[in-house]
């Protein structure tokens, strides 16, 4: 079933053709809102939302991107917003964290690459770290991103760019592991 | 080189980078059907039977009124307004604070309140639940008719109350950004709205500074 097809037995109020289109959409909605969230209850959020949405909005779509572009770049609106609702809270989080670690005056070991990777990746600007994960770590092509994120392929390749020079600098200390 | 090396060896270092499970297909769906199950059952009933709009409208044009009227006798009779001591609710974590406010202002500020905070309960509910296209439109007129009483009350002898002043300040924002609410259900514009409820505890204060005021219990 093409996607034409599919969308018109959605409008007609199909519900397995509802479920078909989810099964063939879910995982990858998912796998994305979970390495931007990084937390299985709001991945499990942007996800749903994002459903709700689609199916809400199902006779907006006007085919001129595939069905699957179109809800990839629904969900990247769904998890860039709440990311941003979320990220907020977190670093206040964060803050009170280390203001306790430093009250207490006792100091973790230094992070080891991986810990220091994560907390430099998640450091970065939304829209950086959403290219750097869609390209160097869920395998999209700079096409798709730009696709989805509504931007040029040459911003798409600008902003990965940036957040690799932005990592680079993050994890100076450990670069004897790929200059060797 | 070294660049390239930098980049194969981030590739896949990165790739344990929040490593997502298995995705609960199940779960998810059975939520998006419950969920979409309310929505249908929210948009039944029409807007105005939700959010209610016309009885505030007319009670802010006559609150209004009866405000620009109050002030002006204030002024021009020196604030000989009779006062009575008043106790408004703070922010959460706070004391509440008692303070001098004139007994017309203080009523009336009350019961502004009171249909503010009905207001921005149906408008979160109803932009939350996602209201049928064009009803956050009409709500901006509404907005503005709350935001022009509340503008009075911050020209008014209320101001004296800083945590009042503070409150009607905070609400004065909340209107401004749904008067000037563009329509067709932006949902950022809708979720800056929320998060600016939400920073500022708008809903809790206006509910603590309500419930305070005795005299509102039976409206």
């Amino acid at each position: 079933m093409d996607d034409a097809q599919l969308v018109a037995r959605i409008r007609a109020g199909d519900a397995r053709a509802e479920r078909a289109l989810y099964d063939q959409q879910v995982d990858r909605v998912y796998r994305l809102a979970y390495r931007m969230a990084g937390d299985d209850d709001l991945a499990r959020d942007f996800t749903q939302e994002t459903f709700i949405r689609v199916f809400d909005r199902i006779g907006q779509f006007r085919g001129e991107a595939a069905l699957s572009t179109w809800i990839r770049s629904v969900a990247n609106t769904v998890i860039l917003n709440g990311l941003r609702r979320v990220k907020r809270h977190r670093t206040r989080e964060l803050d009170l964290e280390a203001a306790r670690g430093a009250a207490s005056g006792s100091r973790s070991a230094e992070p080891d690459l991986k810990e220091k990777l994560r907390r430099a990746i998640y450091a970065l600007p939304d829209k950086y770290r959403m290219v750097f994960v869609m390209h160097d770590v869920e395998g999209y092509t700079h096409e798709e991103i730009s696709r989805q994120l509504g931007m040029q392929v040459g911003t798409s390749k600008a902003q990965l760019s940036r957040a690799r020079a932005k990592l680079r600098d993050s994890l100076a200390e450990f670069a004897g592991e790929w200059a060797s | 080189m070294t660049e390239e090396r930098f980049q194969e060896f981030l590739r896949q270092a990165a790739q344990d980078y929040n490593e997502p499970p298995e995705t609960p297909r199940d779960e998810m769906w059975r939520a998006i059907q419950a969920e979409r199950a309310m929505h249908g059952a929210r948009r039944a009933a029409p807007w105005p039977q939700r959010a209610v709009r016309s009885p505030w409208v007319r009670w802010g044009v006559g609150l209004a009124a009866a405000l620009v009227v109050g002030i002006a006798i204030g002024r021009i009779g020196g604030g000989g307004l009779p006062t009575q001591t008043t106790v408004m609710a703070a922010g959460p974590g706070e004391d509440a604070m008692t303070t001098a406010v004139s007994a017309p202002y203080r009523y009336a500020t009350a019961q502004h309140l009171g249909q503010v905070e009905a207001f921005l309960t149906g408008f979160r509910v109803d932009s939350r639940a996602g209201a049928p296209d064009g009803a956050p439109d009409g709500a901006t007129s509404d907005a503005r008719q709350l935001l022009s009483v509340t503008r009075l009350l911050l020209d008014s002898p209320v101001s004296d109350d800083q945590q009042l002043k503070a409150l009607l300040e905070d609400v004065e924002l909340v209107l401004v950004q749904i008067a000037r609410y563009r329509g067709g259900r932006d949902q950022e514009e809708l979720e800056l709205i929320d998060d600016s409820m939400e920073q500022r505890s708008v809903l809790l204060r206006l509910s603590s500074a309500v419930s305070a005021e005795p005299g509102l219990a039976s409206m």
